[in-house]
């Protein structure tokens, strides 16, 4: 009798304990494999994010026609728009998280990726990336479930610096001046590019402060003139006020002086955009344009698919391939975790995303990309050719600490 | 049709719920807040929780605007002022409900120093002051480092209640509302007083009231003080709601949003402010869910109608001020009025 009730409680227990583990196995192991993303479809940061919300999905459905999804099972892409509003995506993801349970999420600024880091620590069961990359979130012990698909600001920074101390004639290093806006994005990466200019022997002659998208610059060119640097780095802009300093100093007299700037400045359409003053504009960018296909087979199907999926797209931006990238680093994570028969929680994805120290990205990045320290620590220094309007390799690939 | 509703002493004519219905509508609606968060979800608690956030705010820009007629251009800024107030004193391990008092203080005493224009200017000046206060104040957060932690911002260590740490927002949520309660039953009293009556004097025509013997002075610096207050401690709870805080949170758009908010609900409320606040926090989510729901059958759709949905909602805005000046608040009224004098001409 008493080993019938043994057995009867044995099997109730085991009864409930599966029912109780059934919506988390249904969760994090069956079934698709849910991509949910916040990007800014509207709102002051569209010019990036409806490219950015295109090519998360479209490598999504590439993945799924082309190789059967993740270890056979699909990724399901779904995302809603957050206007580049932190409340905004912060409730999109919360209604996701609450919907889906995803075990990996794309979000839309630094503001997110902070806010939403404490919640992501707390649950444990998430890998996280965003258009963001300031600083201090790369930060594997801090920020332990975010990477970002590229350099930091900072490390945007040391690569142009890079580039500027090459150019160094005779043993005399140029000099740089950094503009940049009074924002958290323009300022992040102030302090380490100065110390970086310290370490290389450049000397920084000047520092400009202005507003995003200012429009009367002519004291700070004035300032400019008398300082006459060799490069002008920008940053924290994305078109204004760029092209007024480049027009004013141009008309200055001063045509030796290089203009550069970092990621979300360099874009062709950003180029192209600036008119005259966007010839010779020069920056860093970590993936390569998606004409400059040599050697670089995944630069090549991200073209034909975009081709096949939106005829309508001429020419496919770098934000369109940032989303890219991100979707594949995303499914390679996932692969690496269900291949070696884990679940996917946190800590297995932060190990795969870690162990990925030289992976190979296609060609999109030109090195083999190492996401140890949860960031892509290369890119490259591309000039605009306002003749072909498109920007080609000034350097090789430069990668940075 | 209200019926049986008679006031046989100033105790029951004075009583904020002064009918058995009333009484049991609201013993409803605590219940439902208090069992919210295991029926609604972790996204509907979210809403709740920046809903009250945001009507707690709202209310102390009505109490400036609303009540007393003083344009505030600043509320965001008195807000940021609550926030790293209480993220600083949160860091120092300072309980939270002394924290969101000390922050609501610290508030109000800038909001006394921003409101001393106002005894002499008024109207679009008075704004503009408030502008001003807004921006300096902004500065302020970008540039004090290490108090603020500049332009990075702060996090701020979640709210503790002995053992029990506020780390979700099921668990923040109820200090959030038991501190829009405890607020909202404020001002609601503050307009049942010889204070609150002063600011609406004001309002109305300061001339006469100091005719009346209001001290203009005074009131217009309790009015700010108060309104500051209210936003301090939203700010505080936005802190430890988010608990990562950087300047960007405070900007002159949260401003404006929460004078959209009082005038969409209606001035001079506590309901306007509360309706105010819960549409300017749910009709976008609720727009979103409709373009979400249009892209399972259209999935490139959600490119083409995000735009759409910001054009919407800006549109029901402009709807409201033209047809409904009074606000929110006054449609309530109607349907109100309409159930307490049915079946009879309503």
């Amino acid at each position: 009798m008493s080993t019938r009730r043994h057995a009867l409680k044995s099997v109730a227990a085991a009864t409930g304990l599966s029912a109780l583990s059934l919506p988390l196995t249904t969760w994090s192991q069956a079934g698709d494999l849910v991509v949910a993303a916040a990007p800014p479809i509207t709102g002051v940061f569209a010019f990036a994010g409806v490219g950015l919300n295109l090519g998360l999905n479209d490598y999504c459905e590439w993945r799924n026609e082309a190789r059967g999804g993740v270890m056979g099972r699909r990724l399901r892409y779904i995302s809603e728009d957050s206007a580049y509003k932190m409340d905004q995506a912060m409730s999109v993801f919360k209604k996701l998280m609450a919907a889906h349970r995803p075990p990996v999420f794309y979000g839309d600024s630094t503001a997110w990726a902070k806010a939403a880091a404490v919640e992501v620590s707390q649950i444990g069961t998430t890998m996280t990336s965003s258009p963001s990359f300031a600083s201090d979130i790369a930060d594997p012990e801090k920020v332990p479930y975010y990477f970002m698909a590229g350099p930091t600001y900072a490390s945007m920074c040391y690569i142009l610096l890079e580039y500027i101390n090459g150019q160094a004639k005779g043993g005399v290093k140029p000099t740089v001046a950094l503009v940049y806006s009074d924002t958290e994005f323009g300022r992040d990466p102030i302090e380490a590019a100065k110390g970086r200019a310290k370490q290389l022997g450049i000397n920084v002659v000047q520092e400009i402060v202005t507003k995003p998208g200012s429009v009367d610059v002519s004291a700070e060119v004035a300032r400019l003139r008398r300082a006459r640097p060799d490069f002008v780095i920008f940053h924290g802009y994305v078109l204004a006020p760029i092209p007024e300093f480049i027009r004013q100093m141009r008309e200055a007299g001063m045509t030796g002086t290089q203009f550069m700037g970092t990621i979300w400045s360099m874009d062709k359409s950003t180029a192209e955009a600036m008119g005259p003053a966007g010839e010779g504009w020069m920056g860093v960018m970590p993936y390569r344009y998606s004409h400059d296909v040599k050697d670089a087979p995944a630069v090549v199907t991200m073209n034909q698919f975009a081709q096949k999926r939106r005829p309508e797209i001429k020419y496919v931006s770098t934000f369109y391939t940032h989303g890219w990238l991100v979707g594949s680093i995303f499914a390679e994570i996932m692969e690496r975790v269900l291949r070696a028969n884990r679940p996917l929680t946190g800590p297995n994805m932060k190990a795969a995303l870690e162990s990925m120290t030289d992976w190979d990205s296609g060609g999109i990045s030109g090195l083999p990309v190492n996401l140890r320290g949860h960031q892509i620590a290369t890119g490259r220094i591309y000039r605009f050719d306002a003749g072909t309007k498109l920007f080609e390799p000034a350097s090789g690939w430069i990668r940075t600490t | 049709m209200r019926i049986g509703d008679f006031r046989a002493s100033y105790a029951h004519d004075e009583a904020l719920l002064a009918t058995p219905v009333q009484r049991s509508w609201m013993i409803g609606f605590v219940l439902l807040v208090l069992v919210f968060p295991w029926i609604g979800g972790s996204y509907l608690t979210y809403l709740a929780c920046l809903t009250g956030i945001h009507l707690i705010a709202a209310m102390g820009l009505n109490i400036v605007t609303g009540y007393a007629g003083q344009i505030s251009l600043g509320h965001a800024a008195f807000m940021g002022v609550g926030c790293y107030t209480v993220a600083a004193l949160a860091r120092m391990e300072i309980p939270f409900y002394l924290a969101l008092p000390v922050g609501g203080l610290i508030s109000a005493l800038v909001g006394i120093v921003v409101g001393i224009p106002s005894l002499r200017i008024k109207g679009l000046y008075l704004a503009v002051a408030t502008l001003a206060a807004q921006f300096i104040l902004i500065f302020v957060f970008r540039e004090w480092d290490s108090v603020t932690g500049g332009v990075r911002g702060v996090n701020v260590p979640p709210a503790q209640l002995g053992t029990w740490i506020f780390n979700t927002e099921g668990e923040i949520y109820y200090v959030i509302m038991a501190c829009a309660f405890i607020l909202l039953l404020g001002a609601r009293n503050l307009f049942r007083t010889y204070i609150g009556r002063s600011f609406i004097a004001i309002r109305d025509k300061d001339i006469s009231a100091e005719v009346l013997g209001i001290d203009l002075f005074r009131g217009k610096l309790l009015a700010f003080a108060l309104g500051s207050f209210y936003a301090g401690v939203a700010g505080g709870l936005m802190g430890y709601f988010y608990r990562a805080i950087t300047p960007e949170h405070f900007t002159l758009t949260l401003s404006v949003f929460y004078l959209a908010a009082i005038i969409v609900g209606g001035l001079g409320t506590v309901l306007g402010a509360i309706l105010g606040a819960a549409f300017m926090v749910l009709v976008p989510e609720a727009l979103r869910g409709v373009v979400s729901l249009v892209t399972v059958w259209a999935p490139n759709a959600m490119a083409l109608l995000s735009p759409v949905r910001e054009m919407v909602f800006g549109a029901l805005i402009i709807g409201f001020l033209i047809f409904e000046p009074h606000g929110l608040v006054e449609m309530w009224r109607r349907v109100r009025r309409f159930f307490h004098l049915w079946p009879f001409k309503t």
